[in-house]
Parts: structure tokens; sequence; C-alpha cells
């Protein structure tokens, strides 16, 4: 309040006197229930604009940076604080994919998030299963196994995995036994789709877990007794019914594995789309190879957001469910 | 194929025989723990060959000296570790990155504590990243998951924005940060630079400038998966609590330090162990928007040096997997306490 320290000998009445607009309107805030409820309004949405430019004035900066011609770009002069594009130049994203085929990478990544995503739902659904519906000694361990080996670092990985799919000898540690020569995997999709569907494979399970606990056991019972098997009453009734849990393990699953940057970085050694480099790949090698074209740099990241934005747009409800579900098992 | 002597007694589902339902039938009289352990039988695989034989097999690989193209590996025991922490393993980092540092310094001029030497420290940018970020994402998701908890109109908009930069590939997070602050093109350096807030000149080469913006990256991306998972957390407490309070007379702060927040208390500890496991393993951002040698967080340092010296980089990663190992901890803790 604007009244500061009133000597103890001013009679109270005195103070309103004293007080500056504010602190009248303040005091208006307090006493008026109206008031403090349009306060409350205006806050929200000052609030809520704050996030809202903070989230999306980077992919602002990419468009700006995109459209902007490249020698424009490198003159600098961005006419702050009001960044637009200088020029107009949409070619930059049919360039992006003709100085380097920018377009491979993107089908790299597609394929191994397609192929990771199929994996993982086919053994995190026999593993939902069986955590969702029966019942047996060391269920209760298994899953805390599983929960902890998908928390573990990747680099505490690599090196093994790096020796094995280079086609070293695989020896059981500390033993010294060797086991066996394993296929020379790095510059394949195997090199890549293996460790991914080990690690995104422990948040689909407890995805799948849960749905697949709340169908009731007399439509499996039903699908029984018209003589499916277990499998085949899996497979048939209770995927189906929790298609929804399903499509919510999938589309974690593909969004994280074209994320990836670790193992998509390292398994193919060079960035080349022929070693199946994905995204990763393409854009370090505009980084790298023609660090100069910062406009094809921000084309080529729109080009490579795009899909997962079409992705969230369409299944917000879907990953909204999803992560809640597999961090917190209601 | 049609061989009509199917002689399993009471099971006669069907006529046909061959390996596809000798198989099938045997499934089908499995026991529970019997079926439900063949059907972990994948999990287990592939969790063995993909995390649980290369975890162990690190640990092995890090109690001996195997540096690429010179001679046989060589027993040296925990070698490597001791000189992690005593600088003698400093050469084979790059840069001029130590594991602990050695020089912060304490003196009464601006800003009081040196932290050049803490910057070189892998353990330390990674403890300071990890910190720094997680403290932010838990304050701006609570702000972001209190705005979405409301009724308004486009709510769904504003959450398709707020989750979008947890969707992008990290490699395009570290491409928007490095444009924004490279030499060239980047307009944020001109005017953070002007405050002091990061180095004026080579921002992405210098330590505390670009440890400062992969921090900010990484807070810009993950705050929304902390404001879902509070969000959730928001979502669930009982509305007819705060009617309760409000025929009370609770004002709205008083609503909010004793029913909101002690109720999403479990959920902000889970979600920030979460985070706190994730951050920790910071490697790409730092790759896409500086270098490892500028900022050398613990998997950068793995990444670095398993191809020069394998035994060290085991040792590195074999750390890195204890410090993340102690964080896990505290969640399957949290998990079997609620009974999984």
């Amino acid at each position: 309040m604007a009244a500061e320290t009133p000597t103890e000998t001013q009679p109270r009445t005195d103070e309103t006197e004293r007080e500056g607009p504010l602190a009248r309107w303040t005091q208006g805030v307090i006493s008026d229930p109206d008031r403090r409820k349009l306060l409350y309004r205006a806050l929200f949405y000052v609030i809520t604009l704050f996030f809202l430019v903070t989230t999306l004035f980077p992919f602002y900066w990419l468009l700006v940076l995109a459209l902007t011609p490249n020698s424009l770009i490198l003159a600098g002069d961005w006419d702050l604080p009001f960044l637009r594009p200088q020029g107009f130049n949409p070619e930059a994203f049919v360039e992006v994919f003709q100085q380097i085929p920018f377009h491979l990478y993107v089908f790299n990544s597609f394929v191994l998030a397609t192929a990771t995503t199929i994996i993982v739902i086919v053994i995190a659904s026999l593993a939902g299963y069986v955590f969702g519906r029966l019942s047996f000694p060391g269920r209760g361990p298994l899953m805390l196994a599983i929960l902890m080996v998908s928390y573990f670092p990747p680099a505490a990985f690599l090196i093994p995995l790096f020796e094995a799919f280079t086609g070293n000898v695989i020896v059981i540690p500390f033993l010294g036994i060797p086991l066996f020569e394993p296929p020379r995997l790095v510059n394949t999709p195997g090199s890549m789709v293996l460790p991914f569907s080990a690690l995104f494979l422990p948040l689909s399970i407890f995805i799948l877990t849960t749905f697949y606990a709340q169908i009731p056991d007399g439509l499996e019972d039903a699908a029984r007794v018209e003589g499916t098997t277990r499998l085949g009453a899996l497979f048939r009734v209770i995927m189906p019914l929790s298609a929804p849990g399903v499509a919510t393990a999938a589309v974690l699953t593909f969004i994280a594995v074209y994320n990836e940057y670790f193992f998509s970085s390292i398994m193919a050694l060079g960035n080349e789309p022929q070693q199946w480099s994905p995204l990763v790949g393409g854009l370090l090698q505009y980084q790298s190879l023609y660090s100069t074209e910062f406009n094809l740099m921000a084309a080529a990241s729109i080009v490579g957001v795009l899909p997962v934005v079409i992705l969230v747009v369409v299944a917000q409800e879907r990953i909204v469910s999803g992560l809640t579900a597999g961090a917190l098992k209601e | 194929m049609a061989a009509e002597t199917d002689e399993s007694g009471p099971t006669r589902e069907t006529r046909r025989s061959g390996p596809l339902v000798a198989i099938t039938r045997w499934m089908e009289n499995l026991g529970e723990t019997g079926f439900a352990y063949l059907l972990l039988t994948p999990v287990f695989v592939l969790l063995g060959a993909i995390a649980l034989y290369p975890l162990l097999r690190t640990l092995e690989l890090s109690l001996y000296t195997n540096i690429i193209g010179v001679g046989e590996p060589e027993f040296v025991g925990l070698d490597h570790y001791v000189s992690l922490f005593t600088g003698a393993s400093d050469p084979w980092l790059p840069g001029t990155s130590a594991f602990l540092w050695g020089d912060v310094t304490l003196s009464s001029t601006f800003p009081f504590i040196h932290v050049e030497g803490l910057l070189r420290s892998a353990l330390a940018v990674t403890l300071i990243f990890t910190l720094v970020s997680v403290f932010f994402e838990t304050i701006i998701g609570f702000g972001q998951a209190l705005v979405l908890d409301q009724e308004f109109r486009g709510r769904s908009w504003v959450r398709v924005a707020i989750i979008i930069p947890w969707a992008i590939p990290i490699v395009i997070q570290g491409m928007i940060f490095y444009l924004m602050f490279h030499p060239s093109t980047g307009f944020a350096t001109e005017y953070l630079g002007a405050w002091g807030i990061v180095a004026e000149t080579n921002t992405l080469n210098d330590p505390f400038s670009s440890l400062l913006i992969v921090t900010v990256a990484d807070i810009w991306k993950t705050s929304a998966f902390m404001a879902l998972l509070i969000l959730a957390g928001l979502q669930s407490i009982d509305r007819s609590l705060y009617d309760v309070a409000r025929v009370a007379g609770a004002s709205r702060w008083q609503q909010f330090k004793l029913i909101t927040f002690p109720l999403i208390l479990p959920t902000l500890g889970v979600a920030i162990l979460f985070r706190t496991i994730d951050a920790m393993r910071v490697y790409g951002l730092i790759d896409s928007v500086s270098s490892c040698t500028v900022v050398p967080s613990l998997s950068c340092m793995v990444v670095a040096t398993f191809g020069s010296q394998r035994g060290l980089a085991s040792a590195i990663a074999f750390v890195t997997a204890i410090i993340i190992g102690i964080a896990v901890l505290g969640v399957i803790y949290q998990q079997y306490k609620e009974g999984i």
C-alpha cells in the first residue's frame, strides 16, 4: 500500500485520505468480489498468453529464418523487437530436398519408428496381458525390474552394444566364455530398432497393462467358450476392445523413436541416408557440411517438425492420457 | 498333416494335427504361471540382450584398460574410477574437461564463486543442469497445469500449443537454439549479451553461456511434460473439497495452500523424480546446440571417449548408471509403496 509508515500518533481515519490511486484500486479489489473476479480473469489471460508466446515463438523464429533469403540472414538486420521475415523466399522448402536428399532421412525415420512401434506393440501386448489379467508368483518384482531397466541411461548400454553391432564376439560378462559372433548391424535398421524397442518397451507395457486389466473377464470367457485359444482371445477380443490404449502406446512409441537422438546419431556411422541415418543425420549434415545455409537449416527443421505436430494435434487426447497413465498409473 | 490318430484324450479341439496345433495345445494346457512366463519370454530376451547384458559388460569393461588400436586389454581393477576423481584421466577427456572441479574459487569480487573450474567438470555440469532445469520445469509446469485446469474457450488448443515443444525431436530443439545464438543469425545474443547474461561474442563456445542456453532449451521443451503430470494430479482432486472450503470462507490462496498443494504433492514428487532421471541423461541437446567439449555432461564424456579409451568410457558410463540408479531407487520405492 502507498501509505508508508503512518506515525503512531495519527488517527486511523487519516490513512485512507493519504492513499494514492493504486492503493484505492487495491482496496477496491480486496473488498469488491466482482472486481476481484475481473482481476483474476485478466491475470489468467495474461499468463495464458505468456505461455502461448513462449512455447510458440521458437517455431515462429524458424519460419522467419526459412522465409528470409540467406544473404539477408547473414546481413543480420532483424528489425527488433518485431521480428519478421526479411523478404519472402518459399523456395527454401524445395531447396532443402535438393541440397541433400532430406526426404530419404525423413523416410528412414518413418521406417525405424514404424518398425519399432510394431515390435513394441506386439511384445508389450503379451506382457500387458500377463501383468493385467493373470496372477502369478513374481508379478510385482518383475514389473519393478522392467520399470528399472527403462530408466537406465542409454550411455550405460552403448559400449557393449556398439561392440556387438560392429560384429565382435559376444562373451558372457566376467566368465569370458564366448557365445557367438553377431552379424554386423551398424548402418542397418537393426542397430537402431533393437535398442529403441528395449528402451521404449516398458512405457507401452505399463499403458497396455492398465487398459487390458479393465476388460471384463466375461468377455474373454465368452471368446474362450467359442473355442479360441488364450492368445486368440488376446488378439481378437482384448486388443480390439482396448483400441484406445493400443493407439496411445503406438503414438507415444512412434514419437519417442522419431525424436530419439543418442542411438540415432551413433549407430549410423556416417550421416548418410544409405546408412539408415534418420532425421538426426540429415539435420547434423546441414549443421556441419552446409554450415552457412541457415535458411535451409530452418526449413529442414520445419519439415522435420511437421509430422509430429500433426500427430500431436490429431492424437492429443491419447498422448495426454498415455503420458499420465504411464507415469502415474492412477 | 491329416493324420487321424488323435490320442490326446479329452481335449479334442480339432481333428488336424501338426507342429502348430501341437504347440497351441501345449500352450493351452499350461498352468497360469507357466503361461505367464511363456508370454513374457520376448520381454526377457529383448531386455536381457539390450539392457542387462550391456550393463554387466560395461562393468566388466570398466575394469580393463582398453586403448583402441594399442595392444590387448589389461586388467587394472578400479583404477579408472579412481583416476576419474583424481584427475589422472583428464588427458583422455575432450577439451579442457575434468571430472571433478579443480579450481573453484571463492572471492569477494562479483560473482563471488568463480565457476570456470566447475563448468569443466562433467559431474558438476550434469548435476547443475539437472537441478536448475528440473526446478524451473516444476514451477513453469505447475503454472501451465493451473492454466489448463481452468474451463475456458479454446482450452484444447492451448493444450496442443503447450504440448508441441515436448513432442519435437531433440535435434530440432537443438537447431532452434543453435540458430538463435549463432553469431551470424542469432538475434538473441545482441540483447542478452548487452545485459551480460551471455557472452557477447562466440556465445556457443563459452561454457557458461552454452550451459545456460542448453538449460533454457530443456526447460522450454519439457515443462509441458511436467504440466501434463501435474494436471492429471489436479484433476483427480475431489472438487467438492473446494465447495466446502468456499462455504467455510477460505480465500483462493488458502484453498491452494490447504487443499491443492498437499493433495498434489505425491504426484509432484513422482514427476520430479521422472524428470530428474531423464535430465541426467542429457546428450543430444548439448551435441546439437554447442559441443561436448564446451558443455561436458556425463553421457557426452562416454560418447567422446569410447572411440579411444574404451575402459575409461565404460567407467564413466557405469558411474552415470549408478548416479541415475539412485534416483531410480526413489521411483521404485514410490511404486512399491503404492503397491504395483
